[in-house]
């Protein structure tokens, strides 16, 4: 229990309820559920993306493309359902183009060998170009009604939605934790070559993370198309960063093998929250980014003078248990505090 | 190095490309070949560059800031701002490129100071400087501040700021006898960043720290100040290709640039630096930069849309990492297969 009060999940989340009870003294609008449900709601896309993307930073990688791939993927949801065909073999077809887009990553990072940061941002462009080559520029519209049938039904008032996204959240909270394999993620992450001497296929444990990542970038893309119904051409435009500020703030470390579903998810909904939290303090939304940006730098560096201190905290005690031990036991007791770590 | 080594750098290949591939869309399209027209285009991309030179230094110490985009937005709309309060132009040009200047000594404060990853960093403070950007208009507006237009400040963020003096466009838009003054520009901050990369005590600092951040700190680089100072002089360099950028589109706004970070990466990585640092070329950026620059305007020119263009600039990112990776794999293979034939030859002379 301790463990989770002390993590860094934990800590996003207080700071996430602090701030709408904040709000909520200037404005009691933000406590209506309907408020609430709403911020969740909008929240869905970054959420997805930023699963997707946790996979990636785990492994020590990160990904740049995750929005473009989401647009390309909105793209051929859009065709396919314009064409007629029906609704889950089109999801089927986006979930099918972000896999594919996640591959070209996985494959020049992990059998080329590209720096990822340097491969995804060429797929970035290559992805977004194809997006716009696909259409022609222009925006895909007339898509049939009953795509939007899935985010305006509700069921106890909360959009279906963000009931699917939730129990997704859930289900795959469930693997990470019950499925062994899923460790392989952190460990990868952790030390590639110490994973790699353990008998881990890193190979794939890396190709499987960008493949991932491509995959909830196509769930992104049918949760964006369901709730907007229709395809701009800004679809996906500069979340990738987004999504990388929602991980990185919810705890996922880019020096890989720390951070859990949830990072995500709170990253996410911390990040949204801010932007609706501004509508209801009547601040312009030209802050937005002013606000999110400086949130994520003073959690980030708040983060790291906790554990600088913790760090030197254990330094300390180590040394005063070194100077006032005796002197036959110091050795021992070096040796001791070294395995306590 | 040989006497013909040179041939062999990886900024002469630049070169060569950049000439086959003028010739190439010359061959293609002859009117593209126009010398006064060629040169003039560079204004549309040079912008690029000059933030590339600067990410270059950066990029040396195995550091990263994506911030700089953000920052030209920035410098535009300050400068912009300064000069409807009434500040004179010059004051106006001081004052955004000494807040560049600052902001990227801020970056590096933090880089040098935490152990937080550079790119979480300049990511967190893209947002920031661009949300100022953004911001700042309705600041004004919300501080009682009168402008001067209908709409208040706030209007100035989708209209920009117009009617700039002269003195300032003319650095966008004149020129030094054939020579479009925002390549000559950036030709000045090229030869700077060169020689301060190669022939300065700070300049192998840089490449120290990228090779082993710890070796340099023990054998007593000041890596502290040195990261500030880099950091710095990138926000200045991104500072400056807003203002350039501002003054050839003669109108300041706050979302200038925000285009140009897949262009700027790919120029430095083009260029021949490595992301791990310890290893990158000023001249190898610039020429990069022109290569994928006068690549964008002749494709433009053969009326293939600009849809198109980012698929190839991604593609040759990729392509080029991916060629030098097998290149040097190549080498290694060459270099273990010439150690064994001596180590053979070593053996067998012992046995005789």
């Amino acid at each position: 229990m301790s463990r989770i009060l002390k993590s860094r999940e934990f800590l996003v989340l207080l700071l996430l309820v602090v701030m709408i009870l904040a709000v909520s003294n200037v404005n009691s609008a933000v406590l209506r559920p309907m408020t609430l449900i709403n911020i969740v709601n909008s929240s869905l896309f970054l959420m997805l993306i930023a699963m997707g993307q946790m996979f990636v930073i785990l492994t020590r990688g990160i990904d740049v493309s995750v929005g473009a791939i989401a647009g390309l993927s909105a793209v051929i949801f859009g065709f396919a359902l314009n064409a007629g065909i029906p609704l889950p073999v089109a999801m089927l077809a986006a979930l099918l183009t972000g896999m594919a887009g996640g591959m070209v990553n996985a494959i020049g990072v992990v059998f080329v060998g590209i720096p990822p940061i340097i491969m995804t941002l060429g797929t970035l462009g290559v992805f977004r170009g194809l997006m716009r080559v696909l259409t022609g520029g222009s925006w895909i519209e007339s898509i049939p009604h009953n795509i939007k049938s899935l985010s305006v039904t509700r069921i106890f008032n909360i959009p279906m939605m963000v009931w699917g996204v939730s129990a997704l959240v859930i289900i795959v909270a469930i693997l990470m934790w019950k499925i062994r394999w899923t460790r392989n993620f952190y460990a990868v992450g952790d030390n590639l070559d110490g994973a790699y001497l353990l008998g881990i296929n890193t190979r794939k444990t890396r190709f499987v993370a960008y493949v991932l990542a491509g995959l909830f970038s196509g769930m992104a893309a049918i949760v964006f198309v369901g709730q907007i119904g229709f395809v701009p051409m800004q679809t996906g435009d500069g979340q990738e960063l987004k999504a990388i500020a929602a991980v990185v703030l919810g705890g996922v470390s880019l020096m890989g093998g720390t951070g859990t579903v949830w990072s995500a998810v709170i990253g996410a909904l911390f990040l949204t929250t801010v932007d609706s939290m501004m509508i209801f303090l009547r601040i312009p939304g030209s802050w937005n980014d002013a606000v999110a940006g400086a949130v994520l730098l003073i959690v980030v560096v708040l983060d790291y003078l906790i554990r600088r201190m913790a760090r030197n905290r254990l330094l300390a005690a180590r040394s005063s248990e070194m100077l006032h031990g005796e002197d036959g036991t110091k050795a021992q007791t070096l040796e001791q505090t070294e395995q306590r770590q | 190095m040989t006497r013909f080594g040179w041939l062999k750098s990886w900024e002469f290949m630049l070169l060569v490309a950049l000439v086959v591939e003028l010739a190439v869309l010359g061959m293609i399209n002859p009117a593209f070949l126009n010398v006064q027209n060629l040169l003039f285009s560079t204004s549309d991309f040079v912008h690029v560059i000059i933030a590339a030179v600067g990410l270059t230094l950066i990029i040396m110490t195995g550091g990263i800031d994506i911030s700089g985009v953000s920052l030209m937005g920035l410098a535009s709309i300050i400068l912009g701002l300064s000069f409807v309060a009434g500040a004179p132009i010059w004051l106006a040009v001081a004052v955004a490129l000494g807040v560049g200047l600052l902001a990227g000594a801020f970056n590096g404060t933090v880089v040098a100071n935490t152990d937080v990853n550079p790119l979480v960093i300049t990511l967190a403070l893209l947002f920031f400087y661009s949300g100022l950007a953004t911001g700042l208009p309705t600041l004004l507006d919300m501080l009682g501040f009168k402008a001067y237009n209908a709409g208040g400040f706030e209007a100035y963020q989708y209209e920009g700021i117009n009617g700039l003096p002269k003195s300032f466009t003319w650095f966008g838009t004149g020129r030094l006898g054939w020579v479009p003054m925002p390549l000559v520009v950036t030709i000045v901050l090229t030869l700077i960043a060169g020689w301060l990369l190669k022939h300065t005590r700070f300049g192998r600092f840089l490449q120290l720290i990228g090779v082993n951040p710890e070796a340099a700190r023990y054998t007593g680089v000041p890596v502290k100040r040195t990261l500030i100072t880099v950091y710095a002089i990138n926000g200045f360099a991104a500072a400056v290709a807003g203002l350039v950028l501002t003054a050839y589109f003669t109108s300041a706004r706050s979302d200038l640039g925000s285009e140009a970070l897949l262009n700027i990466i790919t120029a430095v990585v083009l260029g021949g630096s490595s992301i791990y640092g310890g290893e990158g070329s000023v001249l190898g950026t610039f020429l990069a930069g022109l290569v994928l620059g006068f690549l964008r305007q002749g494709l433009l020119s053969l009326g293939i849309t600009s849809d198109v263009v980012p698929v190839i600039v991604g593609g040759l990112l990729i392509g080029t990492v991916a060629a030098r990776i097998g290149m040097s794999a190549l080498q290694r293979k060459r270099a273990n297969r010439a150690a064994y034939e001596t180590e053979r030859g070593a053996m067998a002379a012992i046995g005789e």
